[in-house]
């Protein structure tokens, strides 16, 4: 079959007919992805421009279509805004200082050659150990009296605040937390891709007399551009939608200060206020396609 | 036009007819409904599907034996449903209009179920409202009309230790707010405790604690129709500095416990007293104290007397959608029986929602039971609208801002009161 032979409004029939196969064979997961992906997506979507609430489940079409009311109204809300700069923050510091820790530790096991496995398996523990049991044990670390940090902190003389209990060092407990926490993968990902940093640039380099820190800076860094991006753009998105550690450390408190928008969001619809809730879920995903988007720019390799 | 305009105007017309079907129809929901018509005399019949949470789901199946020998031609089925998925499971049910006939439903959870229309009122004369606990009767009303039955009830009271406070001089539990007060004082003074009196400051909950103080100052969360909030009163206000000056007096610790730690701290002699539900009975026994260690006393009045509790529990409630609503009705009337209560509570330990049953046995013997029973006499519920929820959560956050001294009472319950207007009663 040739591609001449295609004129607008003519079909081909063993085109047509391996469309169709393919469409059949296809069905199965289109069906699902219809049903169960976009659909909720679209209804969720739909959602967020009526003032639909729990109690209208009953009769989900008997609501009102409030336009945008939504989303004025969340950009009006104090409690949003303040959850915004939250996650702001979180992102600010919680994608730097994990990804640093990730970098560093990953260029160090890197260097080892003996029990580079141990140390990974247990850098990468933390990942899949459950959030509730490693909250308990954050809880003691950071307790006010007989917390292992403030006894610490106690030989060298400093007295430490109750870190959990206070709106200004909250927040950043929660970030060295949510890091420990998460920079495993991170290490796993940057340790695979040092793996591909060409050796005889390196060596070039270590002949040539390039510091340590030069051939860091100007070979290993460069060739890992693609990973860091990738990293940059996962984590950016973890922080985004920053919930379980607040869930389970703080409840959001005190005083609000360490809710973020996934939380926000889950308590609205808690409440019951669908339509609302819906809006602020958009309005993250809004977030999150901009800053990925920003990602990709600024860390792109430039030919 | 080609194919992907034309899959643009085909959404655009169907999304704008989806549109113009919506719209609210005035009569929906709760509020001014008639209760429904009275259920004939005769045995039930038929099976009845009935959800319960917890331990009561757990318990239930075996207890309606009785029940079935008394309605041969009626069958029970009991589907245990754990609490934290509960609140989904019948808002899914409800949605769905494939929900159980009987289902237990926490008390704050009547306003959003009944406004979603999902629950059938109560039928006339079923039972007797003067029978009841009327904090507890309060939380099946929704928007005036009745649209369930209390099953059992829970209250606050103070809990205090008895040597602690012996060695603090006290023989006898405060009966007013400035005897409270001293007593707590005393009980770090005297008696040895770090703290007086924990109370929470703020956080998830902490309206549990601080609406007890406002009801016993006279205060109400909303107009005697159930339609406005009237918050923001100087009842209110007093009660919240009364509540906060405690953190300020240093006699309560001013950060959230972790769990366990009251406990924990009560038996060892951190904590001099606190208030909290029945629940705690068996806590803090197995902390280490003995009954003689501890008693319970009913919270004080704000000058004398007795003070206004906080009144929980579960309700029973009858679907809309229940294919069998008379015997459900007949299976609810049954566990409503002073006698059956009775026995439930021996069974399961719940403390029965119905008066009658307090007067014989073990929950008319008991003293620590005894202060129980003389609570819930003079004990509120919050009022039952879908909201309640988000108000509750506006309260526990001024109520922490407030005892953090960042907030006056006053300013605090204002802020309560716009909040919470703002928020509406969702009726």
């Amino acid at each position: 079959m040739s591609r001449q032979a295609r004129q607008p409004g003519i079909v081909d029939p063993t085109r047509r007919g391996q469309a169709v196969a393919g469409w059949i064979l296809a069905s199965p997961f289109v069906v699902l992805f219809l049903v169960f992906t976009a659909g909720p997506v679209l209804a969720s979507l739909g959602m967020s421009f009526t003032d639909m609430r729990s109690t209208d489940m009953r009769t989900p079409f008997a609501v009102q279509f409030v336009g945008l009311d939504n989303y004025v109204d969340l950009v009006q809300d104090p409690l949003f805004r303040k959850v915004t700069l939250n996650t702001l923050l979180y992102l600010v510091l919680g994608v730097p200082l994990t990804m640093g820790i990730a970098l560093a530790v990953a260029v160090g096991l890197n260097g080892l050659s003996r029990s580079r496995g141990f140390f990974r398996v247990g850098f990468y523990l933390p990942v899949v150990t459950s959030i509730v049991a490693v909250s308990v044990v954050w809880k003691y670390i950071l307790r006010d009296e007989g917390g292992l940090l403030n006894a610490a902190l106690g030989w060298v003389g400093i007295d430490g605040p109750a870190w959990l209990d206070s709106t200004t060092t909250a927040l950043p407990s929660l970030v060295v937390m949510a890091a420990w926490r998460n920079f495993g993968t991170l290490m796993v990902i940057f340790l695979a891709g040092l793996q591909t940093v060409p050796r005889e640039q390196v060596e070039a380099a270590e002949v040539d007399g390039a510091s340590g820190w030069s051939r860091f800076r100007f070979i290993t860094l460069p060739a890992l551009r693609p990973v860091l991006l990738f990293g940059a753009v996962i984590t950016g998105i973890g922080y985004l939608q920053f919930f379980e550690e607040a869930f389970v450390m703080t409840k959001g408190g005190p005083l609000d200060s360490t809710r973020s928008v996934t939380f926000f969001t889950f308590d609205q619809f808690g409440y019951g206020n669908y339509g609302y809730a819906a809006a602020a879920s958009y309005l993250l995903f809004l977030a999150i396609v901009l800053l990925t988007f920003f990602q990709f720019r600024l860390l792109r390799t430039k030919d | 036009m080609n194919r992907t305009t034309i899959t643009l105007v085909g959404l655009a017309t169907a999304a704008s007819l989806a549109f113009t079907a919506c719209g609210r129809s005035d009569d929906a929901g709760a509020g001014g409904e008639e209760q429904g018509e009275a259920i004939t005399d005769g045995k039930a019949t038929g099976t009845i599907e009935v959800w319960a949470m917890g331990t009561e789901g757990e318990k239930l199946g075996d207890f309606v034996e009785d029940f079935e020998d008394a309605n041969p031609d009626a069958t029970v089925k009991v589907t245990a449903v754990p609490w934290e998925s509960a609140h989904d499971k019948i808002s899914t049910a409800i949605a769905a209009g494939e929900g159980p006939d009987v289902s237990l439903i926490g008390t704050t959870w009547m306003g959003e179920f009944a406004e979603a229309g999902g629950l059938m009122p109560t039928p006339e004369g079923l039972v007797d409202e003067a029978d009841y606990f009327p904090g507890a009767w309060q939380s099946t009303e929704v928007g005036g009309t009745s649209y369930g039955v209390p099953w059992y009830v829970e209250t606050r009271v103070l809990f205090y230790r008895k040597d602690l406070a012996k060695k603090a001089g006290w023989s006898d539990a405060p009966t007013s707010w400035d005897d409270l007060k001293q007593f707590a004082k005393d009980l770090e003074s005297k008696g040895g405790a770090k703290y007086g009196l924990n109370l929470q400051p703020g956080q998830t909950g902490s309206w549990q604690s601080y609406l007890p103080f406002a009801w016993t100052d006279g205060a109400t969360l909303t107009n005697e129709e159930g339609t406005e909030y009237t918050i923001d009163s100087p009842e209110m206000a007093q009660a919240l500095d009364y509540y906060t000056s405690y953190f300020d007096d240093g006699l309560s610790m001013t950060r959230t416990l972790d769990p366990g730690e009251l406990e924990s701290g009560f038996a060892d002699g951190t904590f001099g007293s606190f208030i909290s539900g029945p629940w705690h009975t068996g806590l803090v026994e197995e902390a280490g104290l003995d009954e003689s260690d501890y008693a319970v006393a009913p919270l004080p009045g704000k000058d004398e007397g007795m003070g206004t509790s906080f009144v929980g529990g579960g309700d029973l409630a009858v679907f809309q959608d229940s294919d069998n609503p008379e015997s459900a009705w007949k299976f609810v009337q049954w566990l409503s029986e002073p006698e059956v209560q009775q026995d439930f509570y021996d069974e399961v330990g719940d403390l029965p929602a119905v008066q009658a049953a307090w007067e014989s046995g073990e929950l008319s013997t008991d003293p620590q039971l005894k202060i129980f029973g003389e609570q819930l006499g003079q004990a509120q519920s919050p009022p039952a609208v879908p909201t309640w929820e988000q108000v509750a959560a506006s309260i526990d956050g001024l109520v922490e801002q407030a005892s953090r001294g960042d907030l006056s009472g006053e300013d605090a319950v204002k802020q309560m009161q716009s909040d919470a207007q703002s928020i509406g009663t969702g009726l």
